[in-house]
């Protein structure tokens, strides 16, 4: 397993209490693998990805159990130094919004090259001319001339690019990426995931790839993780995963997505709210938006069942999973 | 660039004429431009209309401002109460206010910036609480009163500097004086500093920073610190002229013979040409620098340059 | 003393603060409890943020937090109590702040008379008593002035904008060129009136353009909220839409930079004082007093220190309270 996390919780202190944002998140990833890590905005899957990558805001937010094994070593007791040499190097985040992630006042050159200088002590020199490469690895149109413009002079798609290619640029191990496209036009995402997908298959990297979008996830990914209120729900391969969901919060997540075979049909929407982290729900957190609802829902956390009906590695956070496969 | 910087520049000249219009306005229809002229004596009213007219006083305010201005701008600030050219007034009391303000300014950059990066980089912790109080009492008490405070302590109780300065008025000498003048502005800088430091300090591009791997150091100097200090360079440019302003008062603390001086002299004896003239000279300091900062703003915010 | 009284880029930066009003009321309280909120990105929005009924509307929230925090509740007391003795002075202090006995001139403290007596023999704590209401009288007075006239011309240009904004922000600019100090010791130099309101006229003459500009601001941003457009669309007249929409949002900041600005003012009478501009005997204020008391501070520094320390910790207090009022309405912050 190239990056393995264990059981992993962390909270937030807020003058309001206690946000548990992730409680208890295992998931694991292979070298070459796509997870997809599939949640609403509050199911601590932002949280899980800077905890892996260490840059949690602390304070306010608290790791208070669980590990991170990336390629067997526990990155939670690494010193910061040396967490720091791995940051970047063998394991690189995408962000969201890459207009707010580049820092507005530096040349993109300036900042792809920043790697080369800082973890291989490359001359600047031949570090613009390695970030040059690698804007032209990611389809920048006159990489040489682009390299010395600023973030805000290119466009949206093109600087998202220019993320890919900062992550990329020290050929990682694993990349985290953060709803790399939520903030692209439609037409966009499609060229920017597929080059993502490219490269990853191309350097055979892991691939972390969070999102709440089902669409982005059947092409590219191989499992997914569905995440809820800060745990995971249901993990499984992507294609028995769209075949017949184990949970029925992933089946509302997939019923909820307009689909041309069901046309003139009505969506449904999964009633009620995410679940506040100050209060999460006794029991299994989704059940006061379960369908399925019973009373020992009300009362029993669900563990992550093995569901053993298809071949594949597979588990569902639901007490009554087998009735969920069943439709 | 070039179009933004004569952008700049055309946007001052309204600016310009305004300010100087308004002074030549308050000293004129204000005061009686010729009661400083008969000496300590009330002038008679022949001799007033008889020196009105000799300086062109009868016309309308507007042609005696346009005068003026031609005047000024081929170098003729006219004549201060005691027969000497307004210019050569100039030419001793401005290298001493200079001084003063440089000093003030450096003083103003250096502790400022570097209080503020101290405590906005530690907030919350004891060191950041005292500052902040500090900044707080400074900020509270009036510069004429730390002045005084300062000269009595330093000057005259513990001795370790002259209560007043010297008429060399030299950089060693105005450094306490630099003090006072700045003290308000760099308090000012202090807080405005540690804002925003604390405000860009969860910005975007400074996780991806931290995610680059980048050392702690690199992080807060080039990516923190080059971003977070765009405002306080525009605070301490827009400052130069308050300093300026304020040097009226300090310089009266420690009597330097300094713009402030001849100022307050001119005021105290309504001799209009040295009143307009030295403040029309620092209009056009305060533009200038104005102008600087903007350019500098440029420099360091790329998004300015190409808008 | 500098232009801007006080960090004038936090205030317009603090112009963006969400708005009370129904619609908008839910928006003001997210970003402070949101674990994920600064983690998750602009548009993974605050994760974790409670159901809606947990929505407070931003005044409500602000004074929540205010009456919780010492810096608020001490600088509010210190306020209110000079508020009392400037109406009344009498009542902890009944002596004439007039009557002095030049025989007593520069003695030190005895019973009956705390603070000592100064240069000319009058009574330092009663003269430092009876001060409190012309510095309090000047700063309210003269903020009230640039608060009205600065709101009402900023928040015009910013809400139609086009030829009148461009007008005004030049207008600003040319009283932003010309140094406080300097145009109060011209423009007062002249005055022979030993009443209060040249110095109030004066400090509102200069001081309208930085409150101008900060109404400017936040109308600009408070037009541009999407309830705004919404209730234009339906028809809302230009009055109703700024008195009903706009002016409510808008005014926060202004109301920060006022109540440290009236602080500052107060110093601010206390310097021209000194210069001998400023207000003159027989009114009674600190910064006449101060300036009396500088010529022999060697001897009698308690008549220097005793109306310093009075007027440091009234323009403190004013200072903090606004410091305080802006922390609890601009959430960013936290």
């Amino acid at each position: 397993m190239l990056l393995e996390v264990r059981d992993l919780h962390v909270e937030f202190h807020t003058r309001d209490g206690v946000a548990h944002a992730v409680n208890g998140v295992d998931y694991g990833v292979e070298a070459g693998e796509t997870l997809a890590v599939l949640g609403e905005s509050g199911s601590g899957k932002s949280v899980t990805a800077q905890a892996i990558m260490g840059i949690l805001d602390m304070p306010p937010g608290r790791i208070t159990a669980g590990e991170v094994l990336f390629k067997g070593q526990d990155l939670l007791k690494l010193k910061e130094k040396d967490r720091r040499r791995i940051r970047g190097a063998e394991l690189a985040m995408i962000f969201q919004d890459a207009l707010s992630a580049l820092n507005p006042v530096l040349t993109v050159g300036d900042q792809l090259g920043e790697m080369f200088t800082v973890h291989r002590g490359m001359s600047r020199r031949d570090a613009r001319a390695r970030a040059v490469e690698l804007m032209d690895r990611v389809r920048i149109p006159g990489a040489k001339e682009r390299a010395g413009q600023y973030p805000h002079q290119f466009s949206g798609g093109m600087r998202q690019r220019i993320m890919i290619a900062m992550a990329m640029a020290l050929e990682p191990a694993l990349i985290i990426a953060d709803e790399p496209t939520t903030a692209l036009d439609v037409t966009v995402q499609a060229q920017v995931m597929d080059l993502l997908a490219e490269l990853q298959r191309e350097y055979r990297m892991g691939l972390v790839l969070i999102t709440h979008d089902l669409g982005v996830v059947a092409d590219v990914a191989d499992r997914i993780a569905v995440m809820y209120a800060g745990r995971i729900v249901e993990s499984a391969p992507v294609h028995d995963l769209y075949k017949a969901p184990a949970h029925p919060y992933t089946r509302g997540l997939l019923n909820s997505v307009p689909r041309l075979d069901r046309k003139g049909r009505e969506l449904d929407a999964i009633k009620g709210l995410p679940p506040s982290l100050l209060h999460i729900p006794s029991g299994c957190p989704f059940h006061p938006r379960c369908p399925m609802v019973q009373d020992v829902c009300r009362t029993d956390v669900p563990p992550l069942y093995d569901v053993t009906e298809s071949d594949a590695d597979r588990g569902s956070a639901c007490h009554f999973w087998r009735e969920c496969l069943r439709g | 660039m070039g179009r933004y910087v004569i952008r700049r520049l055309l946007q001052m000249i309204p600016v310009f004429i305004g300010a100087t219009l308004l002074i030549f306005l308050m000293v004129n229809v204000m005061g009686d431009p010729v009661a400083g002229l008969c000496g300590e004596r009330q002038c008679d009213p022949a001799t007033a209309a008889q020196l009105k007219r000799e300086f062109g006083l009868d016309k309308p305010v507007w042609r005696q401002y346009l005068t003026y201005m031609g005047n000024v701008f081929t170098g003729d600030f006219g004549t201060a109460f005691n027969g000497q050219k307004v210019t050569e007034l100039m030419g001793t009391a401005f290298p001493v206010t200079i001084r003063l303000t440089v000093v003030a300014i450096v003083l103003e950059i250096v502790l400022g910036i570097a209080l503020g990066v101290l405590t906005g980089l530690r907030r919350g912790r004891p060191v950041d609480t005292g500052v902040l109080l500090l900044t707080l009492v400074v900020i509270s008490v009036p510069t004429f009163v730390t002045g005084l405070l300062l000269q009595l302590l330093l000057g005259v109780e513990w001795g370790w500097i002259k209560p007043s300065v010297s008429a060399y008025a030299t950089v060693d000498e105005l450094i306490v004086p630099g003090l006072v003048l700045a003290s308000v502005s760099l308090a000012y800088v202090t807080r405005l500093t540690r804002t925003s430091l604390a405000e860009n300090r969860r910005a975007d591009y400074v996780r991806t920073a931290i995610a680059k791997g980048l050392p702690r150091r690199r992080v807060v100097v080039r990516h923190l610190l080059r971003n977070s200090l765009i405002p306080v360079v525009t605070f301490i440019g827009t400052d130069v002229g308050a300093l300026m302003g304020g040097a009226i008062v300090t310089e009266r603390i420690f009597n330097i013979h300094g713009v402030g001086y001849q100022l307050y002299q001119g005021i105290l004896r309504q001799n209009t040409q040295t009143v307009v003239g030295f403040v029309t000279v620092l209009v056009l300091v305060f533009l200038a620098a104005n102008l600087l900062v903007d350019l500098l703003y440029a420099v360091l915010d790329p998004r300015i340059r190409y808008a | 003393m500098p232009e801007q009284p006080y960090e004038p880029e936090r205030a317009v930066a603090g112009t963006g603060m969400g708005g009370q009003m129904d619609l908008a009321a839910s928006e003001a309280t997210t970003v402070e409890e949101a674990p994920g909120g600064p983690s998750g990105g602009p548009s993974g929005g605050p994760e974790g943020t409670g159901p809606r009924e947990k929505a407070r509307s931003l005044w409500s929230d602000a004074w929540h937090d205010l009456r919780r925090n010492p810096v608020f509740l001490g600088s509010a007391l210190v306020i209110l109590f000079l508020v009392v003795i400037a109406v009344r002075p009498s009542l902890i202090a009944s002596g004439n702040p007039l009557q002095c006995d030049l025989a007593r001139a520069q003695d030190g403290s005895r019973s009956g008379h705390p603070f000592g007596f100064d240069g000319q023999g009058c009574d330092v704590y009663t003269r430092t008593v009876h001060g409190a209401r012309t510095s309090v009288t000047v700063g309210v007075l003269a903020t009230l002035g640039v608060a009205l006239l600065g709101s009402v011309l900023g928040g015009l240009a910013g809400f139609f904008g086009g030829v009148w904004d461009a007008v005004l922000s030049r207008i600003t600019d040319i009283f932003f060129a010309i140094p406080v100090v300097l145009g109060g010791l011209v423009l007062l130099s002249v005055v022979t009136s030993n009443t209060v309101w040249p110095v109030i006229g004066f400090m509102v003459l200069l001081g309208w353009p930085q409150i101008s500009r900060i109404a400017r601001g936040s109308v600009i941003t408070a037009k541009q909220h999407d309830y705004v457009q919404a209730a234009r669309a339906l028809g809302a007249s230009d009055a109703r839409l700024l008195l009903r929409h706009i002016a409510p949002n808008a005014v926060a900041p202004v109301i920060v930079v006022a109540t440290i600005a009236l602080g500052t003012y107060i110093s601010l009478e206390a310097t021209l004082s000194y210069l001998g501009v400023g207000l003159k005997p027989p009114t009674v204020s600190w910064g006449i007093d101060i300036s009396a008391a500088s010529p022999y501070i060697r001897n009698a520094p308690h008549a220097l220190l005793w109306p310093s320390g009075a007027l440091a910790i009234t323009v403190l207090a004013f200072i903090m309270l606004g410091d305080a009022v802006r922390d609890a309405l601009d959430p960013k912050l936290r």
